[in-house]
This record gives C-alpha cells, sequence and structure tokens, in this order.
C-alpha cells in the first residue's frame, strides 16, 4: 500500500487568498489518517490537490517517493468517495458501480461478477436495478463506496462521506467504512468536521485550521496535549473553559492566580512556567476540560468561587454552567450531585491536567 | 348531501373549463393543418366552393400532379435536399456546438466571457443584412447552387445559439459527477461523452429541434444561392406560385409534405425534453 507524502504544500487561488499554506505531513502505508477542521479551513483543498483536481502552488506531494503534481487525475490510481454522493443520475446502480471497471475493456462477465460481489457485501444487491434518485441517502453512499472499492485501488479519498446523514446512519456507515478498511488495508485519506467520527474511523487525526497544519496525533494527545488554544477549543465533546489566569511567585515556586484562587502545581509543570514565562506580565489564559473540575460547596484557597447559571442534564452526568467574575466555566458532575441554578459552588482544578496559554495561543504545559 | 357535493360539481366545472380552453387552443393550432389537408384532397371545384363544403370525397389528384407531372421536375428531390442539408446542418451544429459550450462551461480561460460574447454576437445582425457578402464568398469559391453551401451557412448560424444554450445545461451539471469519472481513470474526452453529454440531453434535444425547425425553414438564402441541384423545399414551393398562377391543390399536396417531416422529428424528441433529470444526482 502506498505511502503518502505532502511536503511543504501550499494551495492560493488568487496570488493573495491561501487556502492551504505550508502543509507537511505523510500517511502511513495502508494507515486511516483523519483530517479535522472546521469549514473553510482547507481541508477540501488538500483532498482535491491530491487526487489530481486541483493544482498544487507550491510544495510536492509524494506517493511511494514518486512526485505527483504533474500526474492527470486519472493516471493516479485513487478511488474517491464524496459528500454529495456524485452518482450518475442517468445510470443505474449496476451502470454506477460498472463505471469505473468499464473504462478499464474487463470482459461484461467479470463485471457482472464484480458488481454482484460489492454489491453483495454492501447489501444493496436488490437495488441494483434501481436509479440513484430512488435511493435513500444511506443507500446512496453505499453505491458511493461500492463504486470506489470496486476497482481494487489502493488508496481511498473521502471526502466527508458522511456529511449529508443523519447520526445514526452515520455511526452505521462509519462501522462500514473501518471495516472495509480493515479488510482492504488500503491508505485512506478521509476528511471530516465530526471528531467523534475522525476518532472513531481513524489511525491518526490531522486538525487543519486556516489552511495550516495544527497538530497530528491520536484523539487522547489532542486532547491531553493540545499545540494550542485553537486545536483544545476544536476538540471535545464537551467545550473546554479558558478563563484568563496569571503567575505568581510563592517562595519561588510559581503558582497559577486563577480569579483570586491560588493554586499550586505540579513539579513539572511548574518547571515549564520558568522555562517558557521570562517576563511574567505576558497575558495568559488557563484551560480546563468540564472532566477536570471538582464542585464544592465550602471554600478554599486553591478554589474558584462562582455561582451556576445552568445545568445540562446528559443522562448518567450532568454538566454544570457556572459563572464567576473571572469567566464561565462548564464542569461534568454525575447527575445526583448537580447543585441548582443560583446556588454558589467552588471550583477546584486538576492541577496535573491544566492547559496553559500564552498570548499567541501556544499551549505552554505541552508535554509531548 | 348537497353540502357534500357542491364542491365535487365546482371541482368538475373548473375541470370541464380547463378542458374546453385547452380544446379551443388545439383547435386553433390545428385547424390550418386541417385546412391544408382537406384542400390537398379537394378537388379543384370543392376548394372554391362557397359556403365551404364540409363533406366531399376526397380525390388524391392534387398528389398525383404535385409528385407526378408537375413542372416536369419531381418534388422528391427538393424533399430529399430539404432533408439532407437540414439534418447534416443540425447534426455539425450540435456536435461542434456541444464540444465548444462544454469546453467554455468547464475551461474558463483569460477572455472566455468575451469569446462567449463574441459568439453570440454573430446572431446580432438579421440575415438580410450579410446576404450579398455571403453570395459573393460563395460564388468566389464556387459553392452556389451546392448542398455543401446552404449546410454550412445553417450551421454557422445555429452554432452560436446551440452553444448558447448548452453552455448554461453542462454548467449545471455537478462537477462532482464529472471529478469522480476523472478520478475512476475516464479521460476529459471519455468523461465528455459518458458523463457529460447523457445529462445534458434534454438540451441535446431542444438545440437540435431548434436548429432543425430553422434550416428546415429557411428561405432567405436558399432562394437566393441555389436554384435547382440544391434548392430546397421552401424554394420549391415559392416558384410553384410564381409560375403556375396558384393551384391550390398541389400546393396543399407539397405543403403537407414540407410540413409532416419536420412534425414528425419533432414529435419523436420532445418526449425528451423532459428537464430534471439530473434530479437526485446528489443529495
Amino acid at each position: 500500500m502506498p505511502r503518502i507524502e505532502f511536503d511543504n504544500v501550499s494551495k492560493r487561488y488568487t496570488p493573495t487568498t491561501h487556502a492551504v499554506k505550508n502543509l507537511t505531513f505523510a500517511i502511513e502505508n495502508g494507515s486511516f489518517l483523519c483530517v479535522l477542521g472546521p469549514s473553510g479551513c482547507g481541508k477540501s483543498s488538500t483532498l482535491r490537490m491530491l487526487a489530481g483536481l486541483e493544482s498544487i502552488t507550491e510544495g510536492e506531494i509524494r506517493v511511494d517517493g514518486k512526485r505527483y503534481n504533474e500526474l492527470k487525475a486519472q493516471s493516479r490510481d485513487f478511488a474517491m468517495v464524496f459528500e454529495n454522493y456524485a452518482l450518475y443520475p442517468h445510470l443505474d446502480v449496476y451502470g454506477n458501480l460498472a463505471m469505473p471497471l468499464a473504462t478499464r475493456r474487463l470482459p461484461r462477465r467479470e463485471i457482472a461478477r464484480r458488481v454482484g460481489e460489492i454489491a453483495e457485501t454492501l447489501q444493496i444487491t436488490e437495488h441494483l436495478r434501481k436509479r440513484p434518485r430512488q435511493l435513500s441517502g444511506g443507500q446512496r453512499q453505499r453505491v458511493g463506496l461500492g463504486r470506489a472499492i470496486i476497482r481494487d485501488t489502493r488508496t481511498f479519498l473521502m471526502d466527508e462521506p458522511l456529511g449529508h446523514m443523519e447520526a445514526y446512519l452515520r455511526q452505521q456507515l462509519r462501522t462500514e467504512i473501518r471495516r472495509l478498511h480493515e479488510e482492504l488495508g488500503a491508505t485512506t485519506f478521509y476528511i471530516t468536521h465530526d471528531q467523534e467520527e475522525a476518532a472513531a474511523i481513524s489511525d491518526q487525526i490531522v486538525v487543519m485550521s486556516d489552511g495550516r497544519l495544527q497538530q497530528a496525533g491520536d484523539l487522547l494527545t489532542l486532547l491531553d496535549n493540545p499545540v494550542n488554544k485553537f486545536v483544545a477549543e476544536f476538540i471535545g465533546n464537551l467545550p473546554i473553559s479558558i478563563i484568563p489566569a496569571a503567575v505568581a511567585s510563592n517562595f519561588g515556586v510559581p503558582e497559577l492566580i486563577v480569579g483570586g484562587a491560588r493554586m499550586p502545581l505540579p513539579e513539572n509543570r511548574a518547571s515549564l512556567i520558568e522555562s517558557s514565562i521570562s517576563s511574567g506580565g505576558s497575558k495568559l489564559e488557563v484551560g480546563v476540560r468540564p472532566g477536570d473540575i471538582e464542585l464544592f460547596e465550602d471554600s478554599a484557597p486553591n478554589r474558584l468561587p462562582l455561582s451556576v447559571t445552568v445545568v445540562e442534564p446528559l443522562g448518567d452526568s450532568a454538566v454544570v454552567v457556572a459563572d464567576g467574575p473571572a469567566g464561565r466555566l462548564r464542569a461534568t458532575v454525575p447527575a445526583d450531585t448537580a447543585p441548582p441554578p443560583g446556588k454558589s459552588v467552588h471550583a477546584e482544578f486538576d492541577p496535573s491536567r491544566l492547559l496553559l496559554f500564552d498570548e499567541a495561543g501556544i499551549n505552554i504545559f505541552r508535554t509531548a | 348531501m348537497t353540502s357534500d357535493s357542491k364542491p365535487i360539481s365546482q371541482f368538475n366545472l373548473r375541470a370541464a373549463l380547463a378542458l374546453g380552453a385547452a380544446c379551443v387552443v388545439v383547435g386553433f393550432s390545428l385547424f390550418p393543418l386541417y385546412i391544408m389537408i382537406t384542400t390537398a384532397l379537394k378537388a379543384e371545384s370543392d376548394i372554391f366552393s362557397w359556403p365551404p363544403t364540409w363533406t366531399f370525397s376526397p380525390t388524391l389528384q392534387a398528389f398525383k400532379n404535385a409528385f407526378l407531372l408537375f413542372g416536369g421536375q419531381n418534388v422528391l428531390v427538393f424533399l430529399f435536399n430539404s432533408v439532407l442539408i437540414t439534418a447534416a446542418s443540425t447534426a455539425l451544429a450540435v456536435g461542434l456546438g456541444s464540444m465548444a459550450a462544454y469546453a467554455l462551461a468547464r475551461f474558463p480561460f483569460r477572455g472566455s466571457k468575451h469569446l462567449a460574447f463574441f459568439i453570440l454576437s454573430t446572431r446580432f445582425a438579421p440575415p438580410v443584412a450579410f446576404i450579398v457578402p455571403i453570395y459573393l464568398m460563395f460564388r468566389s469559391v464556387g459553392l452556389i447552387d451546392t448542398h455543401l453551401a446552404l449546410i454550412l451557412f445553417y450551421t454557422s448560424m445555429n452554432l452560436s445559439f446551440v452553444i448558447w444554450v448548452l453552455r448554461g445545461f453542462f454548467a449545471d451539471i455537478p462537477i462532482e459527477l464529472e471529478e469522480a469519472a476523472l478520478v475512476d481513470g475516464y479521460t476529459r474526452w471519455q468523461v465528455f461523452l459518458r458523463v457529460a453529454l447523457p445529462l445534458v440531453r434534454p438540451g441535446l434535444v431542444a438545440t437540435a429541434i431548434l436548429s432543425a425547425v430553422f434550416a428546415w425553414n429557411e428561405f432567405l438564402l436558399a432562394n437566393i444561392i441555389t436554384q435547382r441541384d440544391a434548392a430546397t423545399i421552401p424554394v420549391y414551393l415559392s416558384g410553384f406560385s410564381a409560375s403556375m398562377g396558384i393551384a391550390w391543390g398541389e400546393y396543399m399536396a407539397v405543403g403537407f409534405f414540407a410540413v409532416a417531416p419536420i412534425m414528425i422529428f419533432t414529435f419523436f424528441l420532445q418526449r425528451h425534453l423532459v428537464r430534471g433529470l439530473t434530479f437526485g444526482a446528489v443529495r
């Protein structure tokens, strides 16, 4: 299976609008890579450059070490799945599945055999004689997947294939896609804006924003060790709380001051502060995930006083949204211990899991 | 009971009115055709009888005269000329036009909008304005009274129209359909033939019908640059009335054959005119 490299790739549609800036990363042979990012972050441009549908302004895309920049789309031997399915409306399902084979001069019988096989795998055999418009969204994307895998390609490009589907269908089909990946072992480049989907389906996640690669890694790395504020805010099902903070010295040992609360830090974090913050006067923000906050009734020097605004039940647990002079916090607590709105609480952060962002939004506490 | 029946009878009344109106429109449109066919089938004495006779004993004399005896020259030659010139110019206009339209829709380049406008601008002047230069050009290359002259002229007249209509149709195809085929290993040419063309079928049919009707009916240039070898049906019809006085029965008999082919052509193609074929392609 091929290894795909992006080497300092940039895309400009006009001289001044950068869609993609200096992108460098690699997809290892046979691995499943997800590009995750908000809309307009350049992830689609990245995929289209790889597919050969868009020219590359600068840099180089290599597949197994070979330069692909000038290779035409039809010679790249990729298979692509589109967000809007892109099924041929003038052909029935059989015709759609057979299209990629028809250009390969295979005998009719061989085509029929392959189509039958693929339809079987994707459970669309009963729909072979239907037109795309007679199918539901989920069925259409099954046909789209079938059209991609029928060719025995070694690389799949998927551009938000589940974007238009309802939640339960998305879950069903993403399992299907992952199963196909386990079975075929093809190198897969998958685009999504849904982090849960990215985490569930891929081996590696690349987070993009504003045309730049922010961070690559698995979901746990991105959650616990985000490179910057953008990744910290973008990743995580429940939003991270970010509030202003300052650093103070307690007999030479740095402490965090958050809204009047003094929070001592573990030794490794304290030393990171010493090495990164020289001036001491820079604007800092602390980031804390809902699961790393504990709420108490009693006050303490290291606890932040807040008043509960809203409680959002999630079943077993609840999200408590609480406001204080320093800002807004979200904390998850067991559902039966959730304080009612209006009540004052005192929040204590888990100091070993705090994130600290400097003025440029870089996470000072990043360890990896 | 009365409260039930009232809305139903209202509905029926509305349907009846609509049907009646439709009948009037259809009758109005078909009446000339009816007059043409009956006149062709009437004997000379019946044609001019007043009040008009609605019942008469039909005769094929006018058809016989028109096709076998008249003027020493067989009308079938003119009919053949018309069919050949119309078919060839329509095929050329739609064939070349679809390629040009696809290129304009899919490969924008510096000044492609200006080029498209230039193509349209060839239709700005009325044909009469350039009849003389066209005549002189055809004469200097020895194309007077040839099929090729009319085929070229009709093709060029229809081309700009075909390009403009089809450009819109091609631009409406979701680009992903073509990209899917490209990634699947199809060349641009194969994408054009196997994906783009089938999807603009309604546009192809519409432009083919209008091109054919134009070529079939065109009289001005045909009358000027053709005399015998390449003259078309409209030319024949005009010469007919001038030289003989007007023999109405024969005139209508030939007229019937002048109208029938284009009607049949349109009749068989119009069912492909349905839009919305691309519905369900994406989303």
